[in-house]
């Protein structure tokens, strides 16, 4: 489109995209480029993404071209996932296909308005022609969006239990450095019933020619709270509703005693039906006044308080988690656990977690799911999660 | 394998639940039917005939088998007549109720069945005690090694398969020499121990003891039995406690390598008086289910004659 180019820098350098990326490496560039942008620079201000240039009579039909450029950049540039949310919108990408088909002006007009993502590189050394390159972290960027809706119907094709054992293998192999990957484990574990775990773990030997507990107590022998895990996920749970509130009663008291000791609490947490945990919960509870997770955050050691609440209200849990996902600056394993708890709890507890999720964030989830992902990711979501 | 033997023509189990009531009645039992009976039935047929009994007479075979016999032989009978898993189960929860004294068949059940038996025997235990093994042994056993290395045998589902490291098996053969070395110095480090004990497949576990044989030139039992428990006591001046805990490691040791036949010549040795037939039974049978189990208050029976000593 010739001329204008202030009209079309004016679409991307968004405070909108500055929020969603705060921290990426890329949102530095942006950041710099909004603080330069309100001081005095060479380069005039960009005005905010939505507003139209003020428009001038004799420019009028040039000024609403301008606004029509603007927004379809815009769309597309949500669609591909450059103003946040989840996923990409594969339908307004391929219509994009199809309006800018042999007109690689439009394209190369919206690389240059995408400043966060493309960045011009000289091709030859006397940096006459420059074009507009991607920078490597959107290109992963865009790799693991439009990967979500992959990984998702991949997840839900499997068995539950293998979908679990790999899971679990993840958390333990790749992402073992990350803090989170204990939680994985955690979740795994107290929330599944006794049959699903020991069918997560047949089929762990099945993929992985190793047990679950050997992999756990080796790769994390290091940690403080291997012991609580292999407990965990080695346990093989009485499913029935009998309680008995003395036994409760005098767990709840042991707890007390020694705040700091977790070889108590790991010891109650790994083997006792899950009733009887929760009346010990419910106890502790009426004694102290305050729920165990609160005392147990203060004495640290995150698997810990993360085993109480997911045995205690597995629904309030995953409602946490799922919001999570959507928070800003939230990472690669806090999103990728959406695909995780919608696909494991779409045919266990989504009724729950879809009350929990209201009673906590007061928002209804297939809302809050509908605004922050995108296309298919989003469709495959909302069909999972229900009315 | 299996050295029970089956008549070829195998009466009804009507039929022998009446020669059985034959046998209990009047003065005294007639011992020698009961066996000519009950010890040539596998383990169906024994379902069968208890379900027929009940049926028929209107009373537990077991109740009345507990009645009518005495000592080690009505121990062994009443053993004999249950499922071998309930019998497993049974064992286990008297074990629990004096662990000091009885760890030693919580570590045979959790070490010498498949970990497709031991499943069993704990799917059995949820049926019958309306609690896990797991809790009940976690409860009862004293905090420290003997809990940890218990908890870690019962809870544990190995991998059943033939694959093996070497290279780790060599890596762990060195950590557990490490781990017996620093059990002689007085710096217990049970852990590592406990972890590979408590984790590793069985074939995983024969490649370490190997490694362990081939690097040191001896076996990880004379060592242990050598240096384990008595170096304990030196060391820590604690008392017969130390031993036990080298006890459990040595017996937990032979119990992954031996065989069923050395298995069975240990156990049989170790039984003065009667044979136990739940051994062999327990590998020469097939999957039972639970349809007929044993009611709780049989169990109760067979739980006090624990107590007693009638059972060792």
């Amino acid at each position: 489109m010739p001329g204008c180019p202030e009209c079309v820098s004016a679409c991307v350098c968004s405070d909108q995209i500055w929020l969603v990326y705060k921290g990426h490496p890329m949102q530095q560039f942006l950041a710099a480029q909004a603080a330069s942008s309100n001081s005095s620079s060479p380069a005039p201000p960009p005005p905010p993404l939505r507003s139209r240039p003020t428009r001038r009579e004799p420019q009028q039909s040039v000024n609403k071209e301008a606004a029509a450029m603007a927004d379809e950049q815009q769309e597309l540039t949500r669609a591909f996932s450059g103003l946040g949310g989840l996923g990409v919108e594969e339908t307004a990408l391929v219509s994009a296909l199809g309006r800018w088909r042999k007109q690689p002006e439009k394209r190369a007009s919206f690389r240059r308005g995408f400043p966060g993502f493309f960045s011009p590189a000289p091709t030859a050394s006397g940096g006459a022609i420059t074009i507009e390159r991607c920078e490597d972290e959107y290109v992963r960027h865009l790799k693991t969006e439009f990967s979500r809706f992959k990984n998702l119907m991949v997840l839900w094709a499997m068995h539950p239990w293998e979908r679990d054992a790999r899971w679990a293998h993840r958390a333990l192999h790749k992402h073992k450095k990350h803090q989170g990957s204990g939680c994985i484990l955690v979740e795994l574990a107290c929330t599944r019933s006794a049959e699903e775990l020991l069918g997560a773990r047949r089929a762990y030997h099945a993929l992985y020619s190793r047990s679950l507990e050997e992999d756990v107590a080796y790769r994390l022998k290091e940690t403080e709270h291997a012991g609580l895990l292999v407990g965990l996920v080695a346990a093989y749970r009485y499913e029935g509703a009998r309680v008995s509130e003395d036994l409760a009663t005098e767990e709840a008291n042991a707890i007390s005693a020694k705040p700091g000791n977790n070889e108590v609490l790991a010891r109650v947490l790994a083997t006792r039906s899950k009733p009887q945990l929760r009346a010990t919960f419910r106890i502790y509870r009426e004694i102290h006044g305050k729920p165990l997770e609160e005392d147990l955050i203060a004495v640290g050691g995150i698997c810990l308080q993360e085993a109480v609440r997911c045995l205690d209200a597995p629904a309030k849990y995953f409602g946490e988690v799922i919001a999570g996902a959507f928070k800003e600056g939230a990472d690669k394993q806090a999103k990728a656990a959406l695909t995780r708890v919608v696909v494991s709890r779409s045919e266990a507890d989504m009724e729950e977690i879809k009350e929990a999720y209201v009673k906590q964030h007061g928002a209804k989830l297939v809302d809050a799911v509908a605004k922050n992902t995108h296309g298919h990711y989003r469709d495959a979501l909302l069909a999972m999660i229900g009315k | 394998m299996a050295t029970i033997t089956v008549p070829q023509v195998i009466p009804s189990p009507t039929e022998d639940a009446d020669a059985l009531m034959k046998a209990f009645q009047g003065w005294g039992t007639d011992e020698q039917a009961v066996i000519s009976i009950l010890a040539y039935r596998d383990a169906e047929q024994r379902k069968q005939i208890r379900l027929a009994y009940q049926e028929k007479y209107d009373e537990s075979l077991l109740q009345r088998l507990q009645s009518e016999l005495t000592g080690d032989f009505q121990t062994a009978m009443c053993h004999w007549v249950l499922d071998p898993v309930e019998r497993q189960a049974a064992m286990a929860n008297a074990a629990t109720k004096c662990i000091h004294e009885e760890y030693p068949v919580i570590v045979e059940i959790a070490c010498a069945n498949s970990p497709t038996e031991l499943l069993k025997v704990k799917q059995a235990y949820h049926a019958l005690y309306k609690c896990s093994l797991e809790e009940d042994v976690a409860a009862s056993a004293p905090a420290g090694n003997l809990r940890s290395l218990l908890l870690a045998l019962v809870s544990t589902y190995r991998y059943d398969g033939e694959e093996v490291d070497g290279g780790l098996a060599r890596s762990e053969a060195e950590l557990i020499h490490e781990a017996v070395k620093n059990g002689e110095n007085g710096t217990t480090d049970d852990g590592e121990l406990i972890r590979i004990l408590g984790t590793r497949s069985k074939a995983q576990l024969g490649a370490t003891f190997s490694c362990f044989r081939d690097e040191h030139g001896t076996t990880l039992t004379k060592v242990v039995t050598q240096s384990g428990p008595a170096a304990w006591i030196r060391s820590h001046g604690l008392h017969a406690r130390a031993a036990d805990h080298g006890e459990v490691r040595l017996g937990r040791q032979q119990l992954l390598c031996e065989g069923p036949e050395e298995r069975d010549a240990r156990v049989s040795g170790d039984r003065r008086g009667q044979p136990d037939p739940g051994g062999g039974d327990a590998r020469g049978e097939g999957p039972q289910g639970h349809q007929g189990r044993v009611p709780e208050d049989d169990l109760r029976c067979l739980g006090a004659s624990h107590r007693q000593g009638d059972i060792r």
